[in-house]
């Protein structure tokens, strides 16, 4: 572990992704259930990077590249539908969205 | 051990410290900054990886676009009303830790015991360097084995930006009218819109003729001077007697 | 990495930070005068020759102000905010290059701070990011008028930056680089039309792309007849309304420094920064940013303010479809050669 190499990447990935999901699983604002979204896309993003850089490879930042385009899309689509469900429901609790349950 | 593992480290923790903030803090623009601090740190650790393009494409994507557009919903959507005032779930957050902590353990261990190497690729730093720096190369690539890949992206963000103006319409049509007529006329961040209910309009008895529909819903009425109604205040607040 | 090297770097980048925080002062007192003279005032001429001393004596009074936080804001992120919107001003200075490289004491000296490959998106990167300061001033604040003049402007800052960052296209696409030293580099050969003899400045062969990064940036920094978010008029000065002393100081210096930052940025990139008819030098750069900072100053005393969808509807049907126009005529025109570009 002295010397830097791909295992440094992908024990930041896994702890940063690992922080997102505790945060997928535990909180109640859809908002924050958002933002926790964006940061395990982040962190698969780390470990591609650090592959590419100990392989001498650019396919893993090409494929950062579209990871990070679709995490683009994907925040526009689901903040869009945020929008939606406060001005339908008046709320960002994902507890109390529970329409298609009931 | 050598510098870059000292600067990846301190780089790291503070981007770990920042995801944590996100996870820990209950006022979600709290969590929004602890987002753009560990998105800004991972920029960096880019950097370390010698992949300076997608560093910036980050800054620029990620913590430029992506976090100010979730800081503005947030700040549309209830600033004053937030679930996790009211209280958490200590069940569904005990569950959530266990499980997190024993992945977490899992996987490093997976990590630490990785046997399975690839083969190196061509692009070494003097490879890079020859071709003119990360962003060349990565043009090189991008624009010779990944063509149709980039334009599906093109299509899926055309997609996502078509999909993201339909869910934001509002529903009704009245409700898109009222908007419109918003927009045309007053600015959009006028503290007192049209949005607000209409004040019962007293008209004296028996002049009804002076009341002309308009479009809008928002009657004309004539009047030869501004005392004529004194009901209706020109300035100041309306009070209903 | 060699030591030498980035002490040198370090050090011309402190020097740097200083002259511009010095040219900053003065930047507000040139903006006074000016503003008065076009206005038919005097402006301020008590304070020392000509009112020389009286960026002191301002800085003197807002360091001296109470520094006061509201009962209902949000106390840590209102205390940050205008620091980060201070820190990160000055920073894209760091990219632009002032001169050839220097020999002193045997050491070679680059008259720029870092000459990283990805110049140009850096600086749009930091532009991108120097929007915190304001939506998390306004939002801590906990006042309806600062979150206000802060949705406001987020909403300005994001819409210009997407015109300010394709306007730049043309110009990338026809240097064929990212980094701002090589586009320089580009703009010092001459363009030989007929029998005209033309520097490569990129003003010349990107006429629309320099308008339209012209008015992106004064819209980008905030100011008139883009200044919006803090229309005293409409929103009791938007997002900065409950600071106060420094803090305030700190907001109003980092749009200087704004400006300063463009300034230079449009002169290297459209005007050939150093390039002069004789005597290439940093005295040229300065000359350029010297008339981008008076014409700041001249728009500002011409023309009023736009309403909020107007300039909303410049962004995004006008400005951004000229753009994308340009990015393309540009492209056709590197694909088949047409001329001497």
């Amino acid at each position: 572990m002295s010397e830097l190499s791909a295992t440094h990447f992908l024990l930041l990935s896994a702890a940063l992704f690992i922080i997102g999901m505790v945060g997928v699983l535990t909180r109640r604002n859809v908002l924050v259930i958002f933002m926790c979204i964006e940061l395990m896309l982040n962190a698969v993003n780390v470990s591609l990077i650090g592959f590419a850089w100990e392989l001498h490879q650019l396919t893993g930042q090409v494929f950062a590249l579209f990871v990070i385009a679709i995490a683009a899309a994907e925040a526009v689509v689901g903040l869009g539908i945020v929008m939606a469900l406060t001005r339908r429901a008046d709320t960002v609790d994902i507890d109390e969205l529970r329409q298609l349950r009931e | 051990m050598a510098l870059s593992v000292l600067v990846f480290w301190l780089l790291a923790l503070v981007s770990i410290l920042g995801a944590l903030g996100v996870v820990v803090a209950r006022n979600p623009i709290h969590s929004a900054i602890g987002l753009v601090l560990s998105f800004l740190n991972v920029a960096a650790i880019y950097l370390v990886a010698r992949a300076e393009f997608l560093a910036v494409v980050q800054v620029i994507v990620y913590a430029g676009a992506v976090i100010v557009l979730v800081v503005f919903v947030t700040m549309l959507v209830h600033p004053d009303d937030l679930p996790e005032f009211h209280g958490r779930r200590p069940l569904r957050v005990a569950t959530g830790l266990i499980l997190g902590i024993a992945l977490l353990a899992e996987v490093t261990a997976a990590i630490l015991a990785r046997g399975l190497r690839g083969a190196p690729g061509p692009w070494t730093e003097e490879t890079v360097a020859a071709v003119g720096g990360n962003t060349s190369a990565l043009g090189q690539v991008l624009y010779s084995e990944f063509m149709l890949p980039i334009q599906l992206t093109a299509v899926l963000l055309l997609a996502a930006t078509i999909g993201a103006i339909v869910l934001a319409r509002p529903e009704a049509v009245s409700e898109r009218l009222a908007v419109a007529r918003r927009l045309l006329t007053i600015s959009l961040a006028h503290p007192r819109g049209l949005d607000q209910p209409e004040p019962p309009l007293a008209l004296p008895a028996g002049r009804d003729e002076r009341v002309k529909p308009a479009g809008g819903g928002r009657p004309i009425v004539l009047a030869r001077s501004a005392d004529e109604f004194t009901e209706r205040p020109a300035w100041g607040e309306w009070r209903p007697r | 990495m060699d030591w030498q090297r980035l002490l040198v770097s370090y050090l011309v980048g402190f020097v740097l930070l200083n002259v511009l925080l010095g040219l900053m002062a003065y930047m507000t007192w040139f903006e006074r005068r000016v503003l008065a003279r076009l206005q038919h005032r005097v402006g301020p001429n008590r304070t020392g020759p000509f009112g020389l001393l009286q960026p002191i004596a301002d800085g003197i009074k807002l360091l001296a102000k109470e520094d006061i936080v509201p009962a209902n804001a949000d106390r840590l992120v209102f205390l940050v905010a205008p620091l980060l919107s201070f820190a990160l001003a000055p920073l894209g200075a760091a990219v632009i290059p002032f001169g050839e490289t220097l020999h002193l004491f045997g050491v070679d000296v680059p008259l720029l701070v870092a000459d990283i490959n990805v110049a140009v998106l850096y600086v749009l990167a930091l532009g991108s990011v120097g929007v915190y300061g304001i939506i998390l001033g306004g939002y801590a604040s906990g006042n309806r008028y600062s979150l206000l003049g802060a949705l406001r402007s987020t909403a300005q800052v994001i819409s210009y930056e997407l015109v300010l960052g394709l306007s730049l296209v043309g110009v990338l696409i026809l240097s064929g680089s990212l980094s701002l030293q090589d586009i320089l580099r580009e703009q010092q050969r001459t363009l030989v039309i007929g029998p005209l003899t033309l520097p490569n400045w990129y003003i010349l062969s990107q006429p629309l792309a320099f308008a339209l990064f012209l008015i992106a940036a004064v819209a980008e920094t905030n100011r008139a007849p883009f200044d919006l978010p803090e229309a005293e008029t409409e929103l009791v000065a938007g997002y900065f309304t409950e600071y106060s002393g420094f803090r305030f100081s700190f907001y109003f210096l980092a749009e200087y420094i704004n400006m300063i930052v463009v300034s230079l940025l449009a002169a290297t990139l459209f005007l050939g920064g150093i390039d002069g008819p004789i005597a290439d030098g940093v005295w040229w750069l300065a000359l350029k940013a010297l008339f981008f900072l008076f014409f700041y100053v001249w728009l500002r005393a011409t023309l009023p303010r736009f309403r909020y969808d107007q300039l909303m509807g410049l962004a995004w049907k006008v400005l951004l479809p000229l753009a994308l126009l340009n990015i393309a005529l540009t492209g056709l025109v590197r694909l088949w050669g047409i001329g001497a570009l």
